[in-house]
């Protein structure tokens, strides 16, 4: 340590240029005394000032650090090579704790300029590249914003002279440079070129006056020390403009804002935007008493444009949302826009306006019939103010009062999206305007997606209201037809179906989507499932983007629950199966994080994105009303065909609902089952029940699950689900007690299950006639009689299960070569498999889809047609989950 | 096409009529119908709907005024006006001038078209012709100087024959036309006009043909939207409900044809109330004697009846289908009958089904008997009897027919009145050789479409 700060202490007097690079590296070991000195050294420029003050401070210094007489010896030493270098040291040791940071990055950034020096000597463009580019960073790290050190300035326009020179020199040369260095050089003449044109005016000076342009600096360094001020002599151009406008405003002297000079400041203040230290709430202000005194339209329109964009700016980053007053303030900005819109005529706003070349002036007055197209973009504020409601209700806790003053907002949120819809209509009117791109439909499906979850009355008071701020004369087709037809059912009907015939996008599929989840909200099953099947969605939706794979869910689940209030257990089944089969439906339903799974570990960015997506609360579905429709409708499914299944093991592989099986296990396991406390265990102890034949027991566990009472008709839910428990529990009871009777009196079993004489006899006819168990009636008797040795062994068994794979084998063999050949006929062979996929694309309804035998088909050859959507749904599902 | 409605007006006015009236007039399937026929054809079924007088007069007679209204029709219109106005009425000028002008137009296309009726004619000609229809066009216009527009005259020439209601002639006229013409739209066109034209004279032969035409055009037409694919075929399927029920050997085919995924789609979507006819057509074939393998076809249409009435039966039902159902979907032998009962009726209002509704109700006896025989063992014939609208000596005798002509296992004890049914377990290994019955010759099949 001690003899290397000898020996460059030593060197350091003469003019050395090799030792650099050792400083360099070395810089961060050493101390910060060191480096300091080692700059300061090779300063050419160095101002001579001699102070034995200085001198006794290095003693000190020094004698901290080495207590012994060689110490002492060399410290004289020291002194004498150091002698010049020490005065400027003393500066440093005074100022050392204020611009200690500072300095070093200068140091840095004379090293570097150093070394380009150096490399420039040897032609070794190499080096210089590295340099140039760590120059630049730091000059950019010391620079604090505007400040540039005046040694850069320096470095980079000779270093551009002296590349010039080179490339006129490597014209003529015979010999050319070598690869990496021709390399080198050409990257830099390109990076320089371009960095040095943010340069010009500096560089211009220095070259007017190469010797003075140093030292002068220098001085005022030494002389100011370490005041930032020297950036007011480099600013340029506008923000001397700002600086001046700032001051004013900071003062309170408003005053200075006139009518003339509104364009003035407004230009400012766009230029200002986006950049650092720009005080927004300030600016915001400004506009706000600008907007007071503007008077004629284009005044109005153009302030609120900025005024909105800035109020938007004030909030940034994915998970912030917007201040509940800011947002109403914008949106009060953008009625006021819109109603500005709607008085004159004459002015609109389009995303490819004309340009007005001269800003601070007023362009002529269109005249009655012309039109002034002004930029900006409607759509895009409504979207945003859209968005920034939506990620404030993400971000507010539910179950406050919070929320529903916020969630009182969208219908102000409304009236303004249907004002901008009609603004839109009035726009795809005038013939004059060219095209508004996509913006009227964005504009509904915004109304649309505010709309579909609701009920009935509340879409009726939102359009109630929203009509209320419309002028008289603001006419719209989609709006007229609306009013006609006064009744708020046909209002998602009409918007989707003016979304239908104009969009092609994916506005289209969504469209289509909330179409049908508000269908299914308003119990209308066969319309949406005949909709959900004929868009044919579910074979591409998991190429859909992920909201619309969610909203897709949604439908699905909605869809599902429709089918359940309405008593068609198996299409209900089918339905929840595909999301609530999954154990992740809050990720597929985007209303809240799942469980982590152990195997797959989130990224911070997934949380954050899978957080942004997350439906506010207001239109969550409730999980605990599916569930239990979920699982009931298992019940009703699986509790009979486990009967069915008897013991054989073969038979039990049909699983309809695997969850539901698993979560019947677990409930077996428990060895004292408690009285039912949740849901969960309310309906595995109905299951239990009818399992056992005892359906009054299951009817009243299912009978007192409260979750019902959140659906209307509550009391009709509860008696149909009863009669279902009636029936399956009477098929139940036969499948397990057949092998144990040998005749079975109608009347007895109307009794038990408190069924109808004719009911029975239909629900025993049936499953003869399916052939569920072996028995015949007797009409005189009025018994059901079973017969006797029907039973299989288990050789047959196997048999059976062989040969019904064989038939499987050969039926999908035959799908696999329709579809290679194009449907050609194979004689008469394709008769099954065919029905289905006959309608696609033609505009056929492919019911079998959902009307497929329960079980049928799943897990088994046979069925790989059928199979084929379960395994688009998982993929959909794994791309959800992403 | 026309859009009237006859059943709105009469709804109102017509006083209690007994209940069959009723019930027919609910499952009046007539003006569904009508907004899938041409004109002509929807004249045949008013005529027997006021045949069947479920319906004022008064109002069919002006409906079926306003409905040849368009058409050149005139001394037919001239009557219809004096039968609704009383035969002293003066018929308004407009009928004259409109005949005049008819009269007129006609003339003009005869003239057009007279060069080129005759040359089709001459037999020179015709043996000239080869079955390239670009190079007879080329023959006609290098030799005799026939033009494009001549041979598009022929077919304004056919439609107006058909407007005047000279079905024969047009269907000749088309006939010519469609053998020259190259544009495949206006072919179309012909053909479905040669399609109405075979309707009306009652030539059923060629309705077929056409109809297979027409079948192969909309199924190969590759520029076709979904939509408009969807609307042609089901005016196909309303059009030939024409021969389904009046010539015997179509039926076959058009069932074939209704079945055919393509179709049965269609009839899903857009029209489920050919549902009925789909069932009454497959419920009375089902009783007609045939081979193993027609045997075999009926089965499986059957099958295919119960789902798609199934599937539809939210959206479409009327008594024949919801029989169905009872019968085949709840067991619900008491609510067949009563269906069985209504449907007899709606079948006799019906303009297609009159003919098959004796053969219907029997064959849908025949239904219920084998599904009530498979599911018991012991049976009441009186009870039976009941179930099928007969007399208990009447069920002994269809019971006894029964057992001999489907082989049904089943002896009658006399003395208890009863029918006692033998339902042989089917034993696992009949199982078994069932399943794999067709396996070998299926692989065989398919190996042989794989290899080649």
């Amino acid at each position: 340590m001690a003899t290397s700060r000898f020996f460059h202490g030593g060197l350091s007097d003469s003019e050395s240029s090799s030792s650099e690079e050792d400083y360099e590296e070395e810089s961060e070991e050493e101390l910060e005394e060191d480096e300091a000195e080692a700059v300061d050294n090779s300063d050419e420029s160095e101002s001579s000032e001699g102070s034995d003050e200085d001198e006794d401070d290095d003693d000190d210094d020094d004698e901290g650090l080495e207590a012994s007489n060689v110490a002492e010896r060399q410290n004289r030493r020291d002194r004498f090579t150091r002698d010049a270098a020490d005065e400027e040291d003393s500066d440093d040791d005074q100022r050392r704790f204020v611009r200690n940071k500072k300095d070093k990055r200068f140091e840095e950034i004379e090293g570097s300029i150093r070394l380009i020096e150096n490399a420039e000597k040897i032609n070794d463009w190499f080096v210089i590249s590295q340099e140039f580019d760590k120059l630049n960073k730091l000059v950019t790290k010391a620079g604090h914003g505007d400040i540039v050190p005046k040694p850069y300035i320096k470095a980079i326009a000779d270093l551009e002279e002296y590349m010039t020179e080179t490339l006129s020199k490597e014209k003529t040369a015979t010999k050319k440079m070598n690869a990496t260095n021709a390399k080198a050089l050409n990257s830099i003449k390109q990076r320089l070129k371009r960095n040095n044109r943010q340069y010009e005016q500096e560089i211009a000076q220095y070259r007017n006056d190469k010797e003075n342009y140093l030292v002068e600096p220098d001085v005022e360094e030494a002389s100011i020390v370490q005041q930032p001020v020297p950036e007011r002599t480099e600013l340029v151009g506008p923000e001397d403009d700002t600086g001046a406008y700032s001051v004013v405003t900071r003062g309170g002297k408003a005053v200075q804002l006139t009518t003339e000079s509104i364009f003035k400041h407004l230009k400012v203040i766009v230029e200002a935007r986006g950049k650092k230290n720009t005080d927004r709430t300030e600016q915001i202000r400004t506009m706000e008493k600008l907007l007071e005194l503007a008077q004629t339209p284009y005044q109005k329109i153009r302030v609120l444009l900025a005024l909105i964009s800035t109020r938007y700016d004030l909030s940034f980053g994915v998970l912030s949302y917007m201040a509940t007053d800011q947002w109403k303030a914008a949106e009060k900005e953008l009625n006021v826009l819109l109603r500005v819109l709607e008085d004159n005529p004459s002015w609109i706003i389009v995303e490819n306006g004309d340009e007005w070349e001269d800003d601070e002036k007023m362009p002529p007055t269109p005249g009655p019939g012309e039109i002034f197209k002004v930029s900006g973009s409607i759509v895009s504020f409504v979207d945003r103010l859209d968005d920034e409601l939506t990620k404030s209700l993400q971000n507010i806790d539910p179950h406050t009062t919070e929320y529903i003053e916020r969630l009182g907002d969208e219908a102000a949120l409304y009236r303004t999206i249907v004002r901008s819809q009609v603004y839109f209509d009035r726009l795809i009117k005038n013939e004059k305007v060219e095209s508004i791109g996509d913006s009227l439909n964005r504009t509904i499906m915004r109304r649309v997606e505010h709309l579909y979850y609701k009920p009935l009355a509340v879409i009726e008071t939102m359009e109630g209201d929203s009509y209320k701020l419309l002028t008289s004369d603001s006419s719209s087709e989609v709006l007229r037809s609306n009013l006609q037809q006064e009744s708020p059912s046909g209002i998602v009907q009409a918007l989707c179906s003016f979304l239908y015939k104009n969009d092609t996008t994916i506005i289209r599929t969504r469209a289509m989507l909330c179409h049908i989840y508000h269908l299914a909200l308003r119990e209308k099953f066969y319309q949406s499932r005949d909709m959900l099947l004929m868009s044919h969605l579910q074979e591409n939706i998991h190429n859909a983007d992920i909201t619309t794979q969610i909203l897709y869910n949604r439908t699905l689940v909605q869809v599902g629950l429709c089918a359940f209030r309405n008593g068609l257990i198996s299409e209900a089944q089918s339905c929840l199966q595909e999301i609530l089969g999954s154990g992740r439906v809050k990720e597929h339903l985007a209303q809240g994080v799942g469980p982590q799974s152990r195997y797959s570990t989130v990224s911070p960015e997934q949380e954050r994105l899978e957080k942004q997506r997350q439906l506010p609360f207001h239109m969550h579905i409730n999980l605990e009303l599916l569930e239990a429709a979920y699982l009931t409708c298992s019940m009703l499914l699986e509790i009979p065909a486990m009967a069915a299944a008897g013991s054989s093991p073969d038979m039990r592989k049909k699983v309809i609902s695997k969850t539901f099986r698993r979560m019947l296990e677990f409930h077996e396991r428990n060895v004292f089952p408690g009285p039912p406390e949740n849901t969960r265990d309310h309906v595995f102890q109905a299951a239990n029940a009818l399992a056992a034949g005892d359906w009054k027991r299951s009817s009243e566990l299912i009978q007192a699950i409260k979750i019902w009472d959140l659906l209307p008709n509550s009391e009709l839910l509860k008696h149909m689900l009863s009669e279902k428990l009636q029936d399956e529990g009477l098929r139940t009871y036969i499948f397990t007690y057949a092998p144990f009777y040998d005749a079975l009196s109608l009347t007895r079993l109307s009794e038990m299950f408190d069924l109808s004489d004719r009911k029975v006899a239909a629900v025993v006819s049936k499953m003869i006639a399916h052939d569920e168990i072996a028995a015949a009636m007797d009409q005189i008797n009025k018994t059901v009689i079973f017969r006797k040795g029907v039973e299989v062994s288990r050789l047959q068994t196997l048999a059976l299960t062989l040969s019904e794979k064989a038939s499987g084998l050969i039926e999908s063999n035959e799908r696999v070569y329709e579809q290679k050949s194009q449907g050609g006929a194979i004689g008469g062979l394709q008769e099954g498999g065919v029905r289905t996929g006959g309608g696609g694309g033609r505009g056929g309804k492919p019911r079998t889809e959902f009307t497929g035998t329960p079980g049928g088909g799943r897990g088994r050859g046979g069925g790989r047609g059928r199979g084929g959507r379960n395994a688009q749904f998982a993929g959909e599902r794994a791309s959800a989950k992403s | 096409m026309s859009s009237e409605d006859p059943q709105a007006p009469a709804a109102a006015g017509v006083t209690a009529e007994g209940i069959s009236i009723e019930t027919a007039r609910k499952y009046d399937l007539t003006p569904k119908i009508m907004s899938y026929l041409d004109r002509h054809l929807i004249f045949h079924l008013l005529a027997f709907v006021r045949d069947q007088q479920l319906y004022p007069a008064e109002e069919l007679l002006q409906n079926t005024y306003d409905l040849l209204e368009p058409t050149n029709m005139t001394d037919y219109l001239m009557d219809l006006w004096k039968q609704l106005h009383g035969e002293e009425a003066e018929v308004p000028r407009e009928f004259l001038i409109k005949r005049e002008k008819v009269g007129q137009e006609w003339i003009t296309l005869q003239n057009e078209t007279a060069k080129i009726t005759e040359l089709l004619e001459n037999p020179d000609v015709i043996s000239n012709f080869r079955s390239d229809k670009m190079q007879n066009l080329q023959f006609l216009k290098d030799n005799h100087g026939v033009t494009d527009d001549m041979i598009d005259a022929l077919l304004r020439y056919g439609q107006g024959a058909y407007s005047r209601g000279s079905y024969a002639q047009a269907s000749d006229i088309l006939y010519s036309f469609r053998i020259l013409s190259t544009d495949s739209d206006k072919v179309n066109q012909a053909t479905w006009g040669k399609l109405a034209c075979e309707i009306l004279t009652v030539n059923w032969e060629g309705a077929m043909e056409e109809i297979q035409k027409i079948k192969e055009n909309i199924d190969t037409k590759p520029f076709l939207s979904p939509t408009a694919q969807l609307q042609q075929r089901t005016w196909l399927i309303h059009w030939a409900l024409f021969p389904l029920f009046n010539h015997e050997a179509a039926r076959d085919t058009i069932l074939e044809l209704f079945f055919s995924p393509n179709f049965i789609n269609t009839i899903q979507t857009s029209c489920p109330w050919v549902l009925r006819y789909l069932a009454a057509a497959v419920i009375t074939s089902k009783n007609r004697s045939g081979g193993s393998r027609a045997a075999a076809v009926q089965q499986k249409q059957f099958k295919d009846l119960v789902r798609v009435v199934k599937q539809e039966l939210y959206e479409y039902k009327d008594p024949i289908t919801e029989f169905i159902a009872a019968l085949h979907l709840d067991f619900d032998f008491e609510e067949a009958q009563k269906k069985l009962g209504e449907a007899e009726e709606v079948l006799k209002s019906d303009f297609f089904l009159l003919g098959s509704a004796e053969a219907f109700v029997e064959s849908a006896r025949h239904l219920i008997s084998e599904a009530y025989c498979r599911i018991h063992q012991r049976i009441d014939i009186k009870d039976l009897s009941q179930r099928l609208n007969l007399s208990q000596d009447e069920g002994e005798k269809w019971i006894v027919n029964l057992i001999r002509d489907t082989r049904v296992d089943a002896k009658i004890d006399y003395k208890n009145g009863t029918v006692i049914m033998n339902h042989p377990p089917q034993s696992v290994y009949q199982q078994v050789i069932e399943k794999t019955k067709g396996g070998f010759f299926r692989t065989q099949v398919l190996h042989a479409a794989v290899t080649r």
